[in-house]
């Protein structure tokens, strides 16, 4: 138990919904290694961010345990949950909602520096310099609000935020779905970049099967909230054994048809 | 593709914008779109591609500066009622204080002029449509109640409540898992089929366009590359960017990034 | 954005109004230099008869021109004081509901019913009476009664963001609640909570001239409510005395209204636009 980075045993999450109540997780359990990727993968509305969220303790689980960093993550509240949270950071799906509308690229950056005390002031502007170019920006872009930079530049602002206080793991919520090809392909270069690096692990959600094949090392399927199946990337995705699995992969939107000679 | 009418639906000729003093967003697009046809506009981040669609909408900004026309075949459409929109961000356009039901629902009521109850029907029906899960309940949840791919679907249903004639969807299923992603194209293929509703498709996942659309258009840097029907662009496209984008889409046959020692997903 | 404000005719009469006041009360102690409540010449001049009394005095003597400009000093700072303290108190308040939910958000929500339900009057009155009349204590009364339309806005707008990502952001990198509440959210439920200011300022220039007419005002300072309620004693004789403070504070109300809803209205055009 104690080797893995994180362990996470039978975490469940019940929610209200008029007079009934959603199992968005149950009994699900998991664990990733320091530089693995584990992807997250299910239909919309089987529990992948409420997974996320409750590993990232935005909200509270109805059962189950967190081991992490060989502590129980759980357990921990008030100052010292903020001390830890340094170790685990998250990337949004939306960019644009991820930030505070008013900031700047600048702030946004800050943030982490300022509140785990990672550099005094007079040394943070060229901390958040680095950042900005261990994501591939330019520094100029550190004084223009957040509204003001592309989708994809977005995007690894909020990467540069979450590798600035040296986290273990990232978990990344549809992160790059909303990226277009060229720009995802180079988000994703960076990613694994960072994880060659700096032995960061991820916790990659995603709806994209050929996504996860490419970037997961292994995938864990949802489905209403339990594991489906779990397993190598590429061996689940080859040949999903769970009829989720296998409706996921049959559903993947392909070119075959058009890029050969005959087209439907 | 066969029996499109040759009278367009909406003509844009010589269609010019810009934002503030940047470069210029579109420029001197000139493009039909047929009644009853489903036309995807495909391209990268940042190459107009919401700009067109806005345009045609009569939604752009009042920063923006436009030239150029755009000439309706029947009587000019009225926003709203006519033009059903998805906007690319689903969490913006919702109301977070609004049973997401009754969003729907007042759609419905201003340009159906349905009572409320009707609209309240008409909104479950849809949401039953859109594949959203025990449609009863999930009309009176709000929108940080329901998931990323659920609340898209309800902006879906929003844009179809007043049965416009055309349907403008903004990455409307980025978000999406490809099972629902599948029925929603389901959807909006019987929406243009049974309802005779025209669809603008913008989106940056080209196998997608190619599933859904009789016509691609590629735009880039606001400039249009190239147009024709889906298996002349994806099968023998002319333009080098076309082919370089067939080339880099990312599928389930692409090599592994995290064992690959050079940067593959954009050659596999 | 300026260009658009002032486009419709109202805005641009309300803003005509509020520069004319403004310019009113910085100029008093120019213009009508020294005690503006000191005996200028003979009461009771009617208005128009002497160049050098153009609005004529009242039944003291005093110089109803200078009263007038001193007044326009009085109702502004009272109005503005009392609506940044009720705005300020409004939006701290609906922020920590809003942000805190649970308990504390029922507790502070039954507080503010508690004040909404006493006329806002009445509250500024007893307050007033208890406490001693003073500038200060004037504008703490009526903020005391107007901080409730405020915080509910606050809170309604913060319960809306709250639930956005970045808020969810701000909590991952670890940031200290309080810091997330006044930092984050904050500022962000503002621009509704501020379209308030209007009314909120015409409210308190209304209810000072109330108290001063009861006579609850501030006694060494010259209100456009106190030289009503002075003019009242001569009312069959001397009109004016009456009429002239109470033109005012019509035209200063309507001007702060109509200035308030040009802004609203350009504010929402332009959201309504990008
Ligand atoms: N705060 C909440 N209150 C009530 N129900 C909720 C809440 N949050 C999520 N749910 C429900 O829990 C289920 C799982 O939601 P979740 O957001 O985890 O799905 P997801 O797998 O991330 O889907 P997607 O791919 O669409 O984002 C959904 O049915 C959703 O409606
Ligand atoms: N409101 C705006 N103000 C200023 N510039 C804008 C605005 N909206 C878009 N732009 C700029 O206009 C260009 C075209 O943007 P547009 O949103 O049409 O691209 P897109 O093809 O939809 O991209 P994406 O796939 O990222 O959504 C971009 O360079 C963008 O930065
Ligand atoms: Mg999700
Ligand atoms: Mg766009």
């Amino acid at each position: 138990m104690a080797e893995h980075l994180l362990t996470v045993d039978g975490l469940a999450k019940r929610f209200r919904r008029g007079d009934s109540t959603v199992a968005a997780a149950e009994a699900i359990s998991f664990h990733i290694d320091a530089a693995e990727t584990l992807a997250l993968a299910g239909p919309s509305g089987s529990g992948k961010s409420t997974v996320a969220r409750l590993l990232l303790r935005l909200i509270e689980p109805d059962a189950g345990s967190v081991t992490f960093e060989g502590e129980n993550w759980l357990a921990l509240e008030g100052a010292p949950l903020r001390t830890h949270r340094a170790k685990m950071q998250m990337v949004f799906q939306d960019p644009l909602a991820a930030f505070n509308p008013r900031a700047t690229v600048a702030r946004v950056l800050d943030d982490p520096l300022r509140i785990h005390r990672i550099a005094p002031r007079a040394e943070r502007p060229r901390r958040i310099a680095g950042l900005l170019e261990r994501v591939g920006l330019s520094t100029d872009l550190a004084g223009r609000a957040v509204h003001e930079v592309s989708g994809g530049q977005r995007q690894r602002v909020a990467i540069a935020r979450a590798i600035a206080t040296k986290p273990s793991l990232i978990v990344l919520d549809e992160a790059v779905s909303a990226l277009d090809v060229s720009v995802r392909g180079k988000i994703l270069e960076l990613l694994a970049d960072l994880q060659r690096t700096d032995g960061i692990a991820y916790l990659f959600i995603s709806h994209d099967l050929g996504l996860v094949r490419v970037f997961a090392h292994r995938v864990a399927i949802l489905d209403g909230g339990r594991l489906a199946e779990q397993g190598d990337a590429r061996a689940v995705i080859d040949a999903p054994q769970s009829a989720v699995g296998k409706a996921l992969v049959a559903a993947t939107p392909k070119l075959h048809g058009f890029t050969g000679q005959d087209a439907s | 593709m066969s029996a499109a009418p040759q009278v367009p639906l909406v003509a844009l000729r010589g269609l010019t914008v810009a934002y503030g003093d940047d470069a210029l967003a579109l420029s001197a697009i000139d493009l039909d779109i047929r009644a009853g046809e489903r036309l995807a506009l495909i391209g990268e981040s940042g190459s107009g591609k919401s700009t067109l669609a806005l345009a045609v909408a009569g939604l752009l900004p009042a920063s923006a500066k436009s030239a150029g026309t755009i000439v309706w075949g029947g009587a000019p459409p009225l926003g709203g009622r006519d033009i059903g929109f998805v906007f690319q961000n689903p969490a913006g356009s919702l109301d977070p204080v609004m049973a997401v039901g009754r969003q729907v629902a007042e759609v419905a009521r201003t340009h159906l002029g349905l009572s409320w109850t009707d609209a309240l029907a008409r909104a479950r029906d849809l949401f039953g449509r859109v594949g959203l899960p025990d449609p009863d309940t999930l009309v009176h949840a709000y929108p940080h109640q329901l998931s990323g791919g659920q609340k898209q679907r309800v902006t879906i249903a929003a844009a179809i409540a007043a049965r416009p004639k055309l349907l403008i969807a903004d990455e409307a299923t980025s978000a999406l898992d490809t099972i629902v992603q599948a029925e929603i194209v389901a959807l909006i293929r019987r929406l243009v089929a049974e309802d005779g509703m025209t669809l603008l498709f913008v989106s940056h996942d080209i196998a997608l366009a190619a599933e859904l659309a009789d016509r691609i258009a590629v735009l880039r840097n606001g400039k249009l590359l190239e147009l024709g029907s889906t298996r002349q662009v994806i099968g023998r496209p002319q333009d080098p960017y076309t082919q370089s984008l067939v080339v880099a889409h990312i599928s389930l046959d692409s090599p592994p990034l995290f064992a690959a020692t050079t940067d593959i997903p954009v050659n596999g | 954005m300026r260009g658009r404000f002032l486009q419709t005719p109202e805005a641009m009469a309300g803003t005509a109004i509020l520069v004319l006041l403004a310019t009113m009360a910085l100029a008093a102690p120019l213009i009508f230099p020294g005690d503006p409540l000191r005996i200028a010449g003979p009461a009771l001049v009617p208005p128009f008869q002497d160049w050098t009394l153009p609005l004529g005095t009242d039944r003291l003597g005093r110089d109803v021109l200078a009263e007038l400009f001193h007044g326009a000093r009085t109702s502004l700072v009272v109005g503005l004081a009392a609506a940044a303290a009720s705005l300020a108190v409004g939006a701290v308040i609906g922020t920590l509901a809003g942000f805190a939910g649970g308990l504390a958000d029922e507790a502070l929500m039954r507080l503010t019913d508690a004040f909404q339900t006493v006329p806002g009057f009445l509250l500024a009155l007893a307050f007033v009476s208890i406490v001693g009349p003073s500038l200060s204590v004037v504008v703490m009364a009526i903020a005391l009664s107007a901080w409730t339309g405020p915080a509910r806005i606050a809170r309604a707008e913060v319960l809306s963001i709250r639930e956005r990502d970045f808020v969810a952001g701000a909590r991952v990198v670890g940031m200290h609640p309080l810091e997330i509440a006044f930092r984050e959210v904050l500022p962000n439920a503002l621009p509704p909570v501020l379209a308030l200011s209007s009314i909120i300022v015409a409210q308190a220039i209304l209810i000072e001239a109330a108290l001063s007419f009861l006579g609850l005002g501030d006694p060494n300072r010259v209100t456009w409510g106190g030289m009503v309620a002075e003019g009242r004693t001569v009312l069959r004789t001397a009109p004016f005395l009456s009429i002239v403070p109470g033109i005012a504070l019509v035209v200063t109300v309507l001007g702060v209204y109509l200035a308030g809803e040009g802004a609203v209205e350009s504010a929402a055009v332009k959201k309504g636009l990008s």
